[in-house]
């Protein structure tokens, strides 16, 4: 393909008969054969070669900083993008699956405003976490929902949920800030829970477990890889297409929501745009871990590498005061990077290895 | 739009009929050979279009015909000869030189640009466009062209929703609008109607008679015998003959196309039909669905294989895709051990025991970059899940390296990526993930489509040994003698429509060609039906 | 007669325009008036330039993410030179914002067209890499008003024509003049034509020897260029220009060119559609701010349901057009 451009619409009919079987079958199927060695090789050496980043700035920010290692240091890190890191763990699933959700920062924006107008009305607590989760679910559902059903594109269905929700989390909070949340709500946000780790920590690590274990090693995270991979050879092994990506558009709009209430928590109070414009550090954090944006390919380590050379990377810089903005910057141009070296053709690649399972 | 500005081409204006033989081809090919990997697709073939000429180009599938089309439009380039236009010997590098020579040509399914409107679809790709479109003076153009066609379309229609035959129509409008030279037709009738098939025909004429050369490529032998005054046929990459289709006959055409005997090739004994054939499993009456075929009526038994034939858009793929639920049908039933099933996903036809094999490894049938374990274990990934739903990979390993085995697929190891092995492999990967699913209705497309002559033999011996344990199998083949040789019957279907059911000693190349092409079916189209209802 | 498929969707958008209108004029009173034409098409101009440049890239099957950014940069760059030297000529200051959003919109074309990344990810990335550069370069500096020549400040209420107390903007007249110049490129110009041809199939492009990078390249640089002139205004409607102008302007002009039918996949569309759906994207958001009824902040919800009908709709009516 010469144009780089978007993803190929959806075909709803199944391919004309095929041509006469020429011979050209043999070269394409070889053809096929090198893609995807080299794209194994590919991501073999892209996690060697993420490793090998990561590695280059630990060393220079233990260097300029000498508490970057200290372990206070390093769960404020964490700390300071959870809410991120959070999604992105989703993100992963969707982007593997070949579709794409821009409207999880809306979301999280969503659930916290939620929260706030809720305690403010009165609800106990504990209803309304439960009911922001339901939110959450809700809106991940009304976005499966055009995209399995009508099938419009992800792109387009996120996008104008990414300004819905964000409109609906406005209209609960309007251009106040709700600050009405118990005590041992914002201590839950703010406070180690166990030993020096917070609440917040806790659970990521626990989904990230569960996200490595879903993904690499349970019946779904096949599926989900294989529809990346080709849709269509997914329809014709008999797989439910429509089921697999409802079920990861409301996670991902359950895990959003997670998120803003724990955003909610650390921060302690609620406003219109929390969590302004985060879709798009989410995003780059997972490709740049090798995601390809294409579907079907990419694996979990990489992403957890890309996680901790962004966080790394902006706590290296905030250590040495240089400003969030041009933190940002940089990763904008890793992540255009990261998209162009695998495009120079041999670059990297040497080693193959054999199956993505494995 | 300014004007084409070509130079007329120095045929035009030559009377019809006159003796295109005496002078100079416009397109000469000589010695070409062209290779792909392990096929030799192209060896030493000649071939001479003269101005004003109807040139047929048969042969069986794999035969070359479209690889030399490919080399011929610029889209291959040849391993060794070379091709000459008006005698001036030219380097064909891609589609726009060979434009720019005045080849052009037009296949079966047009590549068309859907959003853009028919007119426009005519005359976008004209290099001499002028710096801006003018609308109503380009539509005019469009009018004429199509009119002087005999075509009637909307030229302010975008061209998404267009029949094929009205593509092709687009396409032909482009290649005159272009003053092409030499006009290829990849089988363009393929997938049309009687009817569209005799509008083309008269373009096809009308061109000859313009002083265009057309070379015109089809697997119908009485097309070939209404419209072409010669006749070149290929066979297995071979130049076989070129005569004048005045001196031709039916018998000797197939006999230059299949020449070879059946049985030499495919080693099959006849023991193996002599087995006996089990109860009933399948029963198909009057399966259609609306505007791709209809009537579709056969029995199915255990141990049985019947050979689907047909020519290429014959929609033999369509019922097979209706019976695993892709497609499903909206008439006629299908009952599997006499209860009456409606089939509406590929999930519930793998409940039923049926299980369909694709002709298209890499667009539909094999998930490339995944091991050989992870595809044969994916339409049934659930008997490999733990309680908890996560792959039991020794299961899951264990099973697949049995049919590594069992079907001798040559890998390092059952967690070998499936993409990189050969085409042969693959199909043998194709096997094993469906027959884990433990068929009892196999439907198989095209199972030996592109894949080396060794792995072929291996292909049919499994279908035979499959048949042996007792499974119904319904093969859809494109090449003939295999489908002779491994069928106990053979319904051929022709545009959509079933023309009858063979079996035993009626079942030769010969009457499936006929039924197959219409010749026969004409006057008794249901030659044979009779043993499916029996 | 049959009419063009872009025609009857350009109708419906204006009916849907009409009825809006209609239903607004039931619930305020002085609805209608030249205040909500004069204010809306001002407001409208700034969205509608921005999204003509969306329709060139989106009608090549690509999207360009980065023109809020470029929105802000070139609003922040031409602001800051005006106030640091009021006598620079008001057409070489038109052309600096121009000739800046040309460069930024060049460097998505060259990332896209020939190192073939796939356009949402280089238009992230620059989204971020343009709005840090600006970050960098301003220091955190506001440019404001006071600082600015008087005739950048006259400019939003300069009028081309009046009539009574109803005002035909000089940026409207940019806006209209823009448009104009676009919807007769694509429609009448072979390049025109051609964007369409790569939208609706890049094979049959490439089979038909298209120079596919150069006109993909060509499309950035446009929209690059037409959000440099979307800047200016942008500079000029406001005034006081932070490192966050624009910020979000990217998503807005993605939904005005798909509710006015562009489709997301290329090859159909065109600019009165862009132009239309920016004007319905804006007279919504103005008319639900001075509704009583509807509180301020609903406006982007509504937004969201508007922007996912419009498309359902169409896709609706596309595939029964496929398989009558």
């Amino acid at each position: 393909m010469n144009l780089p451009a978007g993803r190929e619409p959806e075909s709803e009919s199944r391919p004309a008969p095929a041509p006469e079987p020429a011979p050209m079958q043999a070269s394409r199927t070889s053809a096929a054969a090198r893609l995807t060695s080299a794209l194994g090789a590919r991501l073999r050496s892209w996690e060697g070669f993420l490793a090998a980043l990561l590695l280059c700035i630990i060393v220079m920010n233990a260097l300029t900083s000498p508490s970057f290692l200290s372990v206070e240091n390093q769960i404020n890190l964490f700390a300071l993008s959870i809410e991120k890191v959070i999604v992105v763990l989703i993100m992963t699933f969707v982007i593997l699956n070949a579709e794409i959700d821009l409207s999880v920062a809306s979301m999280m924006g969503l659930s916290a405003c939620a929260l706030g107008w809720l305690v403010q009305h009165g609800v106990p607590m504990p209803a309304a976490l439960v009911a922001c989760l339901l939110i959450g679910m809700l809106g991940g559902a009304f976005n499966g929902f055009w995209i399995t059903v009508v099938r419009l594109p992800s792109l387009v269905v996120t996008l104008a949920m990414l300004i819905g929700f964000r409109g609906l989390a406005r209209v609960l909070v309007e251009d106040r800030s709700i600050k009405a949340f118990p005590e041992w709500f914002e201590a839950l946000g703010q406070q180690p829970l166990v030993g020096p780790f917070p609440l917040s920590l806790i659970l990521f690590f626990a989904l990230l477990v569960l996200a490595v274990i879903v993904l690499r090693y349970s019946g779904f995270g096949r599926q989900v890889y294989v529809i990346g991979i080709n849709l269509e050879v997914a329809r014709y092994s008999g797989i439910d297409v429509a089921r697999v990506k409802m079920l990861l558009f409301t996670t991902s709009g359950f895990l959003s929501a997670l998120a803003g209430v724990l955003f909610a928590a650390r921060l302690g109070t609620v406003r219109g745009d929390m969590g302004l414009g985060f879709e798009l550090d989410i995003i780059t954090i997972v490709l740049l871990g090798g995601v390809s944006i294409f579907g079907g390919a990419g694996s979990v380590y990489g992403v957890i590498l890309s996680i901790l050379i962004v966080l790394y990377l902006r706590n290296g810089m905030s250590l040495s005061n240089i400003t969030g903005h041009l933190q940002t910057g940089v990763i904008g141009i890793i992540l255009i990077l990261s998209a162009m070296i695998p495009n120079v053709r041999g670059f990297l690649a040497r080693v193959a290895r054999p199956g993505l399972f494995r | 739009m300014s004007s084409p500005s070509a130079d007329p081409p120095p045929g035009a204006g030559a009377a019809p009929g006159a003796a295109p033989a005496r002078a100079a081809p416009v397109l000469e090919v000589t010695g070409v050979s062209k290779r792909f990997d392990m096929t030799q697709a192209l060896d030493d073939v000649s071939l001479s279009l003269h101005a004003g000429e109807v040139h047929a180009l048969v042969g069986e599938n794999g035969a070359g015909k479209s690889t030399l089309i490919k080399i011929l439009t610029g889209v291959e380039q040849s391993d060794e000869g070379e091709v000459r236009v008006e005698g001036r010997t030219v380097h064909l590098a891609n589609a726009q030189e060979a434009q720019a020579c005045g080849v052009a040509a037009i296949y079966q399914e047009p590549l068309v640009f859907p959003d853009l409107d028919v007119a426009e679809n005519i005359f976008i790709t004209h290099r001499d466009q002028a710096l801006l479109v003018n609308w109503p003076r380009m539509y005019a153009k469009a009018e004429d062209l199509l009119a002087s066609l005999g075509v009637r379309l909307d030229v302010r229609a975008p061209a998404r929703g267009l029949t094929l035959a009205s593509q092709q129509a687009v396409e032909i409008a482009k290649a005159i609008s272009l003053e092409v030279k030499v006009l290829i037709m990849d089988e363009p009738t393929a997938s049309l109607s009687d009817h569209e098939v005799r509008q083309l025909f008269r373009v096809a004429r009308q061109l000859r008679d313009r002083g265009v050369a057309v070379l015109f490529i089809t697997h119908r032998l009485e097309e070939v015998f209404e419209i072409a005054d010669r006749i070149t046929v290929l066979r297995d990459g071979e130049h076989i003959s070129t005569r004048p289709a005045g001196e031709v006959t039916r018998d000797l055409l197939i006999r230059d196309m299949v020449g070879r005997e059946v049985d030499q090739f495919y080693g099959i004994g006849g023991d193996w039909r002599s087995r006996t054939i089990g109860r009933q499993v399948c029963r198909v009456r009057g399966l259609g669905r609306e505007g791709v075929f209809s009537g579709i009526d056969f029995d199915l038994h255990e141990g049985e294989v019947l050979g689907f034939a047909g020519l290429v858009g014959s929609r033999r793929t369509d019922v097979a895709l209706a019976l695993f639920g892709i497609q499903p049908a909206d008439r006629g039933t299908v009952e599997i051990d006499g209860r009456t099933v409606r089939i509406t996903s590929p999930r519930a036809a793998q409940q039923l025991g049926v299980a369909y094999m694709t002709e298209d490894r890499r667009k539909l049938g094999l998930a490339m970059p995944l091991s050989i374990a992870a595809n044969v274990t994916l339409p049934v990934l659930r008997r490999y899940l733990s309680r908890l739903g996560l792959v039991q990979r020794s299961r899951e390993e264990a099973a697949a390296e049995g049919f590594r085995e069992r079907l001798r697929i040559k890998a390092p190891s059952a967690l070998h990526v499936v993409g990189k092995l050969s085409g042969g492999n693959q199909q043998k990967v194709m096997f094993g993930k469906w027959l884990n699913t433990r068929p009892r209705i196999f439907l198989l497309d095209e199972p030996t489509r592109g894949i080396d002559v060794g792995a072929k033999a291996e292909v049919h011996a499994m279908v035979r040994e499959l048949a042996e344990e007792g499974m119904a199998i319904l093969c859809i083949s494109s090449d003939l003698p295999e489908v002779l040789a491994m069928s106990d019957r053979i319904l051929v279907m022709r545009e959509g429509r079933q023309m009858g059911i063979l079996g035993g000693s009626e079942a030769t190349q010969e009457a499936v060609m006929s039924l197959a092409t219409g010749e026969a079916g004409e006057e008794d189209p249901d030659a044979g039906a009779g043993r499916a209802a029996s | 007669m049959r009419l063009r498929a872009e025609t009857r969707r350009e109708g419906v958008l204006l009916l849907l325009i009409v009825l809006v209108l209609f239903g607004f004029s039931l619930v305020i009173e002085n609805y209608l008036g030249a205040r909500l034409f004069n204010r809306v098409s001002a407001s409208v101009a700034i969205l509608a330039i921005l999204a003509i440049g969306q329709t060139l890239v989106v009608l090549t099957r690509n999207i360009d993410l980065s023109v809020g950014s470029i929105v802000g940069f070139t609003a922040y760059f031409v602001g800051q030179q005006l106030s640091l030297d009021n006598d620079i000529h008001p057409l070489v200051a038109v052309l600096m914002a121009v000739g800046l959003g040309a460069a930024l919109g060049a460097c998505n074309g060259v990332l896209v067209a020939w190192c073939r990344v796939p356009a949402i990810i280089v238009t992230l990335g620059t989204l971020a890499l343009y709005r840090t550069i600006l970050v960098e370069y301003s220091d955190a500096q506001t440019i404001l008003t006071v600082n600015l020549p008087q005739w950048l400040i006259d400019l939003p209420r300069l009028n081309v024509v009046s009539y009574e107390r109803l005002h035909l903007r000089a940026v409207v007249a940019v806006m209209l003049a823009v448009a104009v110049l676009f919807q007769l490129l694509l429609r009448y110009s072979s390049f025109g034509r051609r964007l369409y041809a790569i939208g609706s199939s890049p094979e049959a492009a490439h089979s038909a020897g298209f120079p596919t990078r150069r006109l993909v390249f060509a499309a950035f640089v446009l929209c690059g260029a037409l959000a440099g002139l979307t800047g200016f205004l942008f500079l000029a409607r406001f005034g006081n220009i932070t490192v966050v102008a624009g910020l979000g302007l990217e998503l807005k002009s993605v939904a005005a060119v798909v509710v006015g039918g562009i489709n997301i996949f290329g090859g159909s569309g065109s600019v009165l559609g862009a132009v239309l759906g920016a004007s319905l994207i804006d007279l919504l958001e103005n008319s639900l701010i001075r509704s009583l009824q509807v509180s301020e902040f609903l406006r982007d919800a509504l937004l969201g349901i508007l922007i996912l009908a419009a498309v359902a709709i169409d896709s609706v009516f596309m595939k029964r057009r496929r398989d009558p």
